[in-house]
């Protein structure tokens, strides 16, 4: 008996006394969360890897922002669920995600590479039901304006409540709100992933258009909220990771046959060293008679889209292996000093019409420019002991297609939303526990 | 309207970014840090008897516990031989809340029992030898494996034992002196997450290694009237140079190369200490005293490991840990009763080493109040059973490991019991 008493005597100094510290009290401010609605494209749609598909959704931003809101009073969010794991077959063609595996190059070397998954895609099918993600991958600004967009982007065919309508008139039928927009990052993204070959940047009046009503069309339903600023290309791994000067001469001799080959046979006044060398490019404005090349210059860009194999083993960037004749990264590969005066430009006053119009309307702007740039940045950004930034694949915040976020990613973009919704309404939402979400999964 | 997004072939290459060129930032901690009673990861629980009377012992000479806190006094002690020897329970109960996140989370209810033997042997009048084997620095804490400090620490059992042979001499019952050599045996064990994550899960490394180190204690007392007591007591800084513990990692298949099993250095520094007590006995029942005890924690700059194996992802890392000197002032009190029976009551006030923009859950480090009391029941002469408890109140606090970029605010409190057997003829 005297036994027991001390045993319940010693339980209760244990489990009791603990030291008590106020919870974080969750408050909508001057918000309603209640029926929450993102809007904008494949950031939105939570497109990762490559692909459009099931845990890539559950990680999207827009999903994540809404299980933070559901603490000060959110709703359910529902969002257009994919349920296979690899992706969906929304038109012919589409690919499953990449995942990293062991890939072997035309040198023998084997690495760890993005490769495309292999596992059974969703068939292309409307799911049938209403959504509050209205975040349609590939979409431009002004598509959301473009009646019968769902005849045109299968993705949007999968929620799509009228064939023949705009998306901004699915606004009101949600009944939102609350709001988020992430929209405008394919007018100028589209142009630069083509490496300014084709495609084309928004105009701007065209971009105004549009936003104004994309806009308008969501304040006329009597909700509030923040929409989001556009990032710079050159903040993102797919333009990032290859250098422009790749091309390393490994000894002397080499540089001597490759200096007197382009001064002696092909007259072209490039000079090559040992260490790193600028890449050759294509370059249709060159006044030689027959090589329309020139090096690449300090700034600017090779996409990850780049025929690696070709670099390595056909000379592509130099010298051809086979004809000898000068081997120009072809200019779609490429974003040139030009393209990306063009790039940044049309960033800059993309982002200042949203300020303004943010600004004029009252509703708050999300800075995710600065946060990808912080990304960028030699420290990257840490939370929690986790240190991301925007080196493929070990940076950790993006995820395999060098373009869209990781789960990990989504949660500090999250983070910058709830920010700007915690400034803008003086709300206390709660940040994503960065922890909770995964990086690139290594095999 | 296609998906721009489908036409990817992004492949990593030698070229552009193979993997051997993948860095990880791995910052590796770690303070060999504690459940911190006492600042940082000091635990100044030597004596029952001392425990009791807010941890006072710099000018006290009753028994062998004087070894240890002031080398000098042990000439002092009346008694032919003496020991004296005995054991703590820390139940240390402390509560994270993350800064901006709904998120709490409690330390794993542990036990850690520091504890102490001591013996001396009055040689001649005025000389008198000693051994202290005692556990002053060291501790355990967990926070479990899926907490959201993981990155930074799972947990950690940092134990260091010292044993002090030491020798006293005293002049005309006036001034004793003593010096005695410190052996450290030290080990550490401890487990972090990894952000690297594979099907399986996250990564994980565990770090587990010994060592010995050497420092001294040294000390001056001084009885310059009947009843006054005035000591003084410097113990050296032990560096602990573990020289090859292993690190044991758990990461995918993929980057066994960049993160493969290796023996690590790692080097902690265990503080210096310089105490000043002063005593006085009004009469034979009842004695107050104070003591000054000031930590050169700034010892602690920062941890440093150095993986035997380099490769991309694994080197040297430095973690910065910027430790402040700190004055920790104490106060006791002790009433005999009756030959039977003596009480005990003290305070303190313990200020944390550890700046606001370096506290971190390894240590997670709060100024500290400690109040105490104790009894020793005499059941025949020279012969005690001492008790005390003591309830140490760590102030709340809100702090950033920078670093990690770790915020939160921390409130702990400690449950300390202790039981000790004195012996004395």
């Amino acid at each position: 008996m005297k036994k027991l008493l001390f045993i319940i005597l010693s339980l209760a100094l244990f489990t009791s006394c603990e030291r008590k510290i106020s919870q974080f009290n969750a408050d909508k401010g001057s918000a309603n969360f209640t029926t929450y609605v993102s809007v904008g494209n494949s950031l939105v749609a939570g497109y990762a890897d490559g692909a459009l598909y099931h845990d890539g959704q559950v990680n999207s931003c827009p999903n994540i922002i809404a299980g933070q809101l559901e603490l000060a009073g959110g709703g359910t969010f529902v969002q257009p669920m994919v349920t296979s794991n690899y992706g969906v077959a929304a038109y012919l063609g589409v690919q499953p995600k990449f995942v990293l595996g062991y890939a072997v190059d035309c040198q023998g070397v084997v690495g760890l590479s993005p490769m495309r998954s292999m596992g059974a895609m969703d068939p292309f099918a409307p799911v049938g039901y209403a959504v509050n993600n209205l975040g349609i991958p590939g979409v431009k600004s002004f598509h959301l304006i473009v009646p019968g967009l769902a005849t045109m982007n299968p993705y949007y065919t999968r929620f799509a409540t009228s064939m023949t309508g705009m998306v901004v008139d699915e606004f009101a039928k949600l009944h939102p709100t609350f709001f988020t927009i992430q929209l405008g990052d394919n007018d100028v993204l589209a142009y630069a992933l083509a490496g300014g070959a084709y495609d084309s940047i928004t105009p701007i009046p065209l971009f105004y258009y549009a936003m104004k009503n994309v806009l308008g069309a969501m304040l006329a339903t009597g909700a509030t909220g923040v929409m989001a600023n556009i990032p710079e290309v050159t903040s993102v791994p797919y333009f990032t990771t290859v250098p422009y000067n790749g091309l390393v001469v490994t000894r002397q001799s080499l540089a001597d046959t490759i200096n007197m080959a382009m001064t002696t046979m092909y007259h072209l006044p490039f000079h090559y060293v040992v260490g790193p060398n600028p890449f050759l490019i294509a370059d249709p404005t060159s006044t030689h008679p027959y090589f329309k090349v020139r090096q690449m210059k300090q700034g600017e860009l090779v996409l990850l889209s780049v025929p690696q194999d070709s670099m390595k083993c056909m000379g592509m960037g130099i010298i051809n292996a086979v004809t000898h004749m000068p081997y120009p990264i072809p200019g779609v590969y490429v974003l040139t000093e030009t393209e990306l005066a063009q790039i940044k430009g049309a960033t800059a006053a993309y982002n200042a019409i949203i300020d303004t119009m943010a600004a004029n309307r009252h509703i708050g702007v999300v800075d995710i420019n600065t946060t990808l740039k912080a990304l960028n940045s030699q420290a990257g950004i840490v939370w929690d002991g986790v240190h991301m930034t925007s080196k493929f694949v070990s940076g950790g915040a993006f995820s395999l297609d060098g373009i869209h976020l990781t789960p990990r990613g989504n949660a500090v973009s999250a983070n910058c939303f709830i920010d700007a919704i915690n400034q803008r309404f003086g709300s206390t939402i709660p940040y994503a526990d960065i922890t909770d979400y995964p990086g690139v999964i290594f095999p | 309207m296609f998906d721009f997004f489908c036409n990817l072939r992004p492949v990593l290459t030698k070229n552009n970014c193979n993997m051997r060129r993948i860095t990880f930032l791995l910052l590796l901690f770690c303070s060999a840090a504690m459940t911190s009673i006492g600042g940082g990861y000091q635990v100044s629980l030597h004596s029952t008897r001392n425990i009791g009377m807010g941890l006072i012992g710099t000018s006290l000479s009753y028994d062998a516990s004087t070894i240890f806190n002031n080398p000098g006094g042990m000439s002092f002690i009346k008694d032919k031989w003496s020991f004296s020897g005995g054991a703590s329970l820390i139940m240390a109960r402390v509560t994270f809340q993350e800064s901006g996140e709904n998120y709490q989370a409690h330390l794993v209810h542990e036990l850690n029992t520091p504890f102490y033997v001591y013996a001396s042997y009055k040689a001649t009048n005025n000389l008198s030898i000693g051994l202290a084997i005692n556990t002053p620095y060291g501790n355990r804490l967990s926070w479990g494996d899926n907490w959201q400090g993981r990155f930074l620490i799972q947990n950690l059992n940092f134990k260091a034992i010292t044993v002090q042979p030491s020798i006293s001499y005293k002049f005309k019952d006036i001034i004793g002196i003593g010096v005695g050599l410190v052996w450290a045996y030290g080990s550490v064990d401890l487990n972090k997450a990894l952000p690297i994550d594979y099907t399986a899960g996250e990564s994980q490394l565990n770090i587990k290694g010994n060592t010995v180190g050497f420092g001294f204690n040294a000390g001056l007392m001084v009885h310059p009237v009947k009843g006054l007591s005035i000591g003084l007591d410097y113990r050296s800084k032990i560096t602990m140079n573990v020289q090859n513990a292993n690190a044991t990692f758990t990461v995918p298949a993929a980057l066994k190369g960049q993160f493969p099993n290796t023996q690590v250095a790692v080097a902690l520094p265990l503080p210096a200490n310089l105490d000043f007590g002063l005593s006085y006995e009004f009469n034979e029942k009842f004695l107050i005293g104070i003591n000054l005890c000031y930590v050169f924690w700034k010892q602690y700059d920062s941890l440093v490991f150095d993986f035997k194996t380099k490769t991309p992802s694994l080197g040297r890392t430095a973690t910065a840990a910027l430790y402040q000197n700190r004055m920790i002032p104490r106060l006791g009190l002790q009433y005999k009763i009756n030959p039977l029976v003596t009480v005990r009551v003290g305070g303190y006030y313990d200020p944390s080493p550890v700046q606001t923009d370096y506290l971190n859950p390894q240590t997670p480090s709060t100024n500290e109040i400690g109040l105490t009391a104790g009894l020793s029941v005499f059941p025949f002469k020279g012969f005690s059973i001492d008790a005390a408890f003591l309830y140490l109140i760590g102030m709340q606090r809100t702090g950033t490991y920078s670093p990690e970029n770790f915020e939160g605010t921390y409130s702990s409190v400690f449950y300390i019991p202790a039981i000790g057997l004195t012996y004395s003829f």
